[in-house]
């Protein structure tokens, strides 16, 4: 048992003490290694100011990825090597050529935003994906800039040559990191203290568990833990001052829940799987689910953040709900006493009420692909097409034989206290033809089965009027192909 | 320009400092009619042949901004005992403060001291223009946010600590949140402002064909992405000096003076650069800096605050809320014989820029059209928010939005294209060129720029497509519209239109250029550089721009307007000038004096080959005998000739008459013009910007690549305003869209597909620094084409109806519009429409707790 956090930054190794563990790296960066390059605009993971490489172990490598440094925080990235905006240069104190290229472009204006792009395209070097005009701007999503409107930026993207142009972690001893690395990562680290302001003291404990049964242990005897896979959304809470946990647990350590794989048409996935690596994987299995991911969230989001975090966080527009309902995906359930698996159908009591008991971890979720005569449809409509929350979001599954529906299942989300399946529209669109007056009818009628109400994104009669339009929009679409498939 | 090989060599001859010496500001004012003799001499247009000017150097900073060692306020390394600084703002939007625990706030842990109106020196009022706001709140609030205390600590976390024993006991009162509102309890700021041309009234009467209705647009966050900051040091006898992240350095210098009781000449202000503006620090940046200030007072410790993004957004102003009921007559060819427009701007709850912002926009209300016959009515709404401010644009875009609003309407009521309305009502050249204030366009290319964008961006033939494409495809919708864009560049209050600069040269022939212009990005500094580079004939490396300081430049008016370069690149270069007419005259002794000849400045070249570190001087009878600049300056300085000089320069010729409202307030126009197309989804109103062509005249480019990405940057923040940012407030008037979770600008997904973007040469303009014309703002509303196009589409539903659009065109407008259309003629539904045809979105809650349904 550790009570240290051992993180290296540029190449420099910092055994931090645990007590400082609970803050976030870009305030440890900026406050306390006075590497002021990294910048926080929003504290949220919504504008990548602030972000920076992390190389994690991963099959007993360092795998580099740009990550948002305000929504890290420093329990979650032991046996992390950071790589920030000041660590770029190489020893001759030379700007690398991705700094140089946003130079020549003219691709910064006020300067706020540029460390956090500069990053962001040194971590598209780390992966080595080609450069074009898309991928740069599928890399680059997760950055706002206020200044440029972007397209010298992508002007700066685009004049980079990832051949000859050596990725930002090849300046450091990978080895001997991996090696310090390797030798930790096995060592579980925990840490308590009190926390005292104005006479009042408070306990906080952070727990980082190195295998499973560790971590049921300790969620048996501490059922109120908070348990942080990405920590995309509890950080911004905490940042936020709208959480203050004071007992959490990361599960960065964990072995065994990476799994990610699909046997006899399952798909299995483990709870520490990234929504980055299930991307990868549906672009071939699952392009559907793959569109979603791809306008959802940010690179940098998507790196950190888990499809498991996403069920457990029970927001009635997590983007992965409508899917996951409408192919009746199952979650593994894990106590130190044995495990269970929950359809999600019947996970959801309320809004953010689960039928997760307290020493329970979700450690897997499994569906079947969806079968050859059925059509899968998802929809999310948000104010700005990428990376933002939902307003409403829609899964339709339907099984058709023959031009007509055998059988409908429709999921929705945004329009009551948790994701909705509409059981009188699907039973309505049982045995009926695929033809436009049925999908209208079906809109009228599921709009009386939802409840939405008025928010920040959007009124209750647009959310009325997208859940009666979207099924019709799916009539034409699947109409579109049919049309598409009779012409080839 | 003469060639020596391969080697290109400029030369501007002497002559530019003798014959043809004239500063700008010792031109006679020239008549009107003779503006276009209004143009640098020959020997200035010879130096347009030099190297640095009109070259794509790389921004000043950026350098600095890739490795991340340019500093920011919160960037700058802390003091010993510095304090971090808070502020308490006003949970509500009206009321009355009956009591503040702040004694025992001030006693709790790691807390220094908490500060109230009380503890003001000074006095506590302020306002650019009219003095009605208070930097800490007196009595009572009133507005979400507004500060009522200052909080100074040992750390960040003693003061959230210590907010949590804050206990803040206010009677509400009732708020006012609407222009309707406003004018129904009869809350104005300034009094109504009136433009009149011709007789309205009688072109209303004997009109062919009549419309009327109301504009209404929801206002915008500037989303600087560097919130408010500022850092303050005590310095000796009780001054201060502070480094504000602010555009009007001077005004911070003169309000902390007089919060504090302070000479003007005891308040140091500094700006190295701000992170974005945009108009947001042009006079907000005002009341964190008189914080820290009055926390240095108090304290004699050095205090920092930086607001974050939330508080910033929650608490500062914004662009104006528009609400415009129009009239125009029209006729059947589409010609416009008169209009009449009832402006109101929602101000929030301080006068602040208000008054000139609305100004701006009667200025700003035909754009490009000739209008024989009309009447604009601005009156400033008093409500509930933060007091709304400068935002790229000034007031101009939403009177632009209004009449490209009212000419669409036209073109749908006569069934005609809409760029044949627009185009008739174009000014012209030589007749229907007069603007509501009398002054006349001149100069202009608008025409030009209209019919040279049809053509490349192939504007007729993609409208057949867009339309015949909307009446086969159930399932979206395609809009294309063109709109022109023309900006009145000058501050349109006069005293403002003035610059300093303070030009050094040392020893070693390295330059250092000081302006009160601050960097926000615009790229004002590397401009500078390559004026003053240029005027000296040396490479661009031997210039450095230093901090902006009201040490070194006072009396500066804020960097805005778009005027920037303008003011402070001609004061930089005045001062220039002033030296090298000093090094002129050593020279001619200096060369004479080898070869026996009578000394003769206008003989004394200066010259830079390759840009590089090859400036050389010499009289051109004898080029062989040389000196380098540097050599030149050492023997200068020798010979006791002063290297250093501050020049001055106030706009010429601009005047305006506020009770006639007639005049001549714009020393030239920024014009240009926008062909957008784009793709609405029918069922969900999802919008995609396709396709945006655009054509500016910015006169002669000092930096391509800055002003590149001025004209890039601008319009696609616009096209955020009239699309996705939308600002959402709860029923009390708390702001819920307060960070970019929920409050969407663009992002790099935005971006049009297709996307050209061209400048056009007018060899008609002839003035101005180096002959450029102004950038910045400009830009920005050439987004109207994206919203015009969004009405084109609509437009395109039905033939019997002319659809309704408010501005942000958001999923949630379209598909409300779309339905409303669709649903015209069905009885049986009616949509409420009532939360969206105000200017301000207030949202119905379902529960009282606006924060916990903000974050679903």
């Amino acid at each position: 048992m550790r009570d240290y956090l051992l993180i290296y930054v540029n190449g420099r190794r910092y055994k931090i003490s645990g007590k400082r563990g609970f803050q976030s790296l870009s305030d440890f960066l900026r406050y306390d290694l006075g590497m002021v390059g990294t910048k926080v605009v929003c504290a949220e993971g919504d504008c990548g100011s602030c972000t920076v490489l992390i190389g994690r172990v991963r099959n007993s490598q360092l795998l580099y990825e740009g990550i948002d440094s305000c929504i890290q925080y420093l329990y979650q990235l032991d046996c992390s090597h950071v790589i920030t905006v000041e660590g770029l240069k190489d020893e001759a104190q030379i700007i690398h050529p991705v700094q140089k290229a946003m130079v020549d472009a003219a691709g910064s204006q006020c300067g706020y935003c540029t460390p956090g792009f500069v990053m962001a395209l040194a971590a598209m070097l780390e992966t080595g994906e080609t450069l074009t005009r898309h991928s740069v701007q599928d890399g680059l999503t997760g950055n706002l800039c206020r200044c440029t409107g972007y397209e010298q930026i992508i002007d700066a993207g685009l004049s980079l040559n990832q051949k000859v142009i050596p990725k930002a972690s090849k300046c450091y001893d990978a080895k001997a990191i991996l090696a310090d690395f390797m030798e930790h990562v096995v060592q579980p680290v925990y840490c308590e203290y009190e926390k005292k302001w104005n006479g009042a003291g408070q306990q906080v404990q952070f727990f980082v568990p190195a295998y499973l049964e560790e971590a049921l242990e300790f969620k048996q005897k501490n059922k109120h833990v908070t348990v942080v896979a990405g920590g995309t959304d509890i950080s911004v809470q905490m940042n936020k001052e709208r959480l203050e946990p004071n007992c959490i647990m990361s599960l960065t350590h964990l072995t065994g829940l990476e799994i990610l794989e699909i046997e006899n048409k399952t798909v299995t996935v483990g709870a520490k799987v990234t929504w980055t690596e299930l991307g990868e994987f549906c672009q071939e299995h699952l392009p559907e689910l793959d569109e979603i991911i791809s306008i959802f969230a940010s690179r940098q989001i998507k790196n950190a953040a888990t499809l498991a975090g996403n069920i457990a966080n029970a927001s009635p527009i997590a983007d992965s709900l409508p899917f996951l309902h409408v192919i009746d995906a199952e979650m593994e359930l894990t106590a130190s006493h044995g495990t269970r698996w929950v359809n999600i159908n019947r996970f959801y009591h309320g809004y953010k009420n689960t039928e997760m008991k307290p020493d329970e971890l979700i450690t897997r979720i499994r569906w079947n692909l969806p079968e050859p005569e059925t059509v899968l449809k998802l929809y999310k409509v948000s104010k700005r097409k990428d990376l933002d929350i939902s307003t409403f979001t829609a899964g339709i599954l339907l099984r058709l034989k023959k031009g007509k529906i055998q059988n409908a299942r429709l999921a929705f989300g945004g329009v009551g206290p948790v994701v909705l399946r509409l059981p009188k529209t699907e039973e309505f669109l049982q045995g009926k033809p695929m033809l436009p007056g049925i999908f209208h009818e079906a809109g009228k009628l599921a709009r009386d089965e939802i409840s939405p109400i008025s928010d920040v994104r959007a009124s209750s009669d647009y959310r009325l009027q997208l859940a009666e339009n979207i099924l019709l929009k799916f009539f034409h679409e699947c109409s579109d192909n049919q049309n598409k498939k009779e012409a080839a | 320009m003469k060639e020596n090989g391969n080697q290109v060599t400029n030369v501007s001859a002497a002559s530019s400092v003798t014959n043809d010496d004239l500063f700008v500001d010792d031109l006679p004012s020239a008549q009107n009619e003779l503006r276009s003799d209004f143009i640098e001499s020959p020997a200035a247009q010879k130096r347009d042949r030099m190297k640095v000017v009109g070259k794509q150097v790389a921004h000043d900073s950026a350098v600095g901004h890739v490795t991340g060692d340019a500093l920011f306020v919160d960037d700058l390394p802390f003091t010993k005992n510095e304090l971090v600084v808070d502020f308490i703002g006003s949970p509500v939007a009206h009321g009355e403060i009956i009591n503040l625990n702040s004694e025992e706030l001030a006693q709790l842990d790691g807390i220094t001291g908490v500060f109230t109106h009380a503890d003001i020196p000074g006095h506590n009022l302020y306002g650019p223009v009219i003095q009605d706001e208070r930097f800490l709140a007196e009595g009572v609030v009133e507005y979400v946010g507004q500060p009522i205390a200052i909080i100074a600590g040992e750390s960040r976390e003693a003061i959230r600590q210590a907010k949590k024993k804050l206990r803040l006991e206010i009677k509400e009162l009732v708020p006012v949140f609407t222009i309707e509102e406003a004018i129904s309890a009869k809350q104005f700021i300034g009094t109504t402002r009136r433009f009149k041309q011709g007789n309205f009234e009688k072109a209303w009467s004997e009109a062919e064909h009549t419309l009327k209705g109301t504009f209404i647009c929801n206002g915008q966050e500037q989303f600087y992405l560097e919130s408010q900051a500022a850092l303050a040091w005590p310095g000796e006898h009780g001054e201060i000096q502070i480094h504000s992240s602010s555009q009007n350095p001077t005004e911070i210098q003169e309000v902390i003076a007089e919060a504090l009781g302070l000479g003007f000449n005891e308040v140091v202000c500094v700006c190295k650069r701000m992170g974005g503006a945009f108009g947001g620090k042009e006079t907000q940046a005002v009341i964190p800096a008189v914080m820290v200030a009055l926390v240095v007072a108090k304290t004699k410790r050095p205090a920092r605050i930086a607001y974050t993004k939330d508080e910033d957004m929650r608490s500062t102003g914004k662009r104006h809320p528009y609400k415009i009921h129009y009239k125009v007559a029209f006729t059947a060819d589409g010609k416009i014989t008169g209009v009449k427009f009832d402006i109101f701007s929602n101000g929030g709850a301080g006068a602040d820029l208000s008054t000139a912002i609305m100004e701006r926009t009667l200025f700003h209300s035909e754009n490009a059209y000739f209008i024989p016959n009309l009447i604009f009515n601005g009156t400033i709404c008093k409500t509930n928010f933060p007091p709304n401010t400068a935002f790229r644009g000034f007031g101009g875009p939403q009177g632009m939005a209004n009449i490209e609003n009212v000419i669409q309407e036209i073109a749908i009521f006569l069934k005609k294209d809409a760029l044949e309305i627009r185009r008739l009502n174009c000014y012209s050249h030589d007749e229907r060129n007069v603007t509501p204030y009398g002054q006349i366009v001149r100069n202009h290319l608008l025409p030009e720029i209209i019919d040279q964008l049809v053509e490349t961006s192939g504007y007729r033939q993609r409208l057949t497509e867009v339309e015949d494409f909307n009446r086969q495809s159930e399932t979206h919708l395609r809009g294309l519209a063109l709109t022109p864009m023309k900006f009145g560049i000058s501050f349109t209050t006069k005293f403002l239109n003035q610059g300093n600069a303070l030009v050094n040269i040392y020893k070693d022939g390295t330059v250092q250029v000081s302006t009160g212009g601050t960097e926000m990005g615009q790229g004002l500094n590397t401009k500078i550089r390559q004026l003053v580079a240029d005027e000296f004939s040396i490479s661009y490396d031997d210039v450095r721009m230093m901090i902006t300081s009201t040490e070194k430049n006072n009396n500066t008016p804020p960097t805005a307007a778009s005027a920037g370069t303008d003011l402070n690149g001609f004061a930089a270069v005045n001062a220039c000038r002033k030296i090298r007419k000093n090094l002129t005259k050593f020279a001619s002794s200096y060369f004479a004096a080898k070869r026996g000849l009578d000394p003769a400045p206008e003989h004394i070249c200066f010259e830079n080959r390759d840009s590089g570190n090859n400036s050389s001087v010499f009289d051109d009878r004898n080029p062989e005998n040389r000196l380098t600049f540097r050599e030149l300056v050492k023997l200068a300085f020798m010979d006791r000739v002063s290297l250093g000089e501050r020049g001055f320069y106030s706009t010429p010729e601009i005047n305006f008459n506020r009770d006639t409202e007639k005049g001549e307030p714009f020393f030239y126009y920024t014009t240009g013009a926008a062909v957008s197309e784009v793709l609405i989804d029918r069922f969900t109103g999802h919008l995609k910007l396709e396709r945006s062509d655009l054509l500016l005249d910015i006169g002669e480019s000092i930096n391509p690549g800055i002003d590149r990405g001025q004209i890039v940057g601008g319009f696609i923040q616009g096209v955020g305003w009239v699309t996705n940012e939308d600002l959402r407030y709860s029923e009390k008037g708390e702001l819920l869209t307060y960070s970019p979770t929920t409050y969407k600008i663009p992002n790099i997904q935005d971006l049009p597909e297709i996307f050209n973007v061209d400048t056009i040469h007018n060899p008609h303009h002839q003035i101005n620094i180096r002959r450029s014309k102004a950038v910045g703002e400009p830009p920005l509303m050439l987004c109207l084409s994206v919203w015009i196009a969004v009405k084109h589409a609509l437009s395109c539903v039905r033939n019997d109806v002319c659809p309704r659009l408010n501005l942000p065109a958001t999923g949630e407008e379209i598909l409300l519009r779309l339905t409303e259309l669709n649903d015209y003629s069905k009885e049986h539904r009616t949509i409420d429409f009532s939360a969206l045809e105000s200017e301000v979105s207030l949202v119905v809650l379902p529960s009282s707790s606006a924060e916990t349904k903000a974050t679903v």
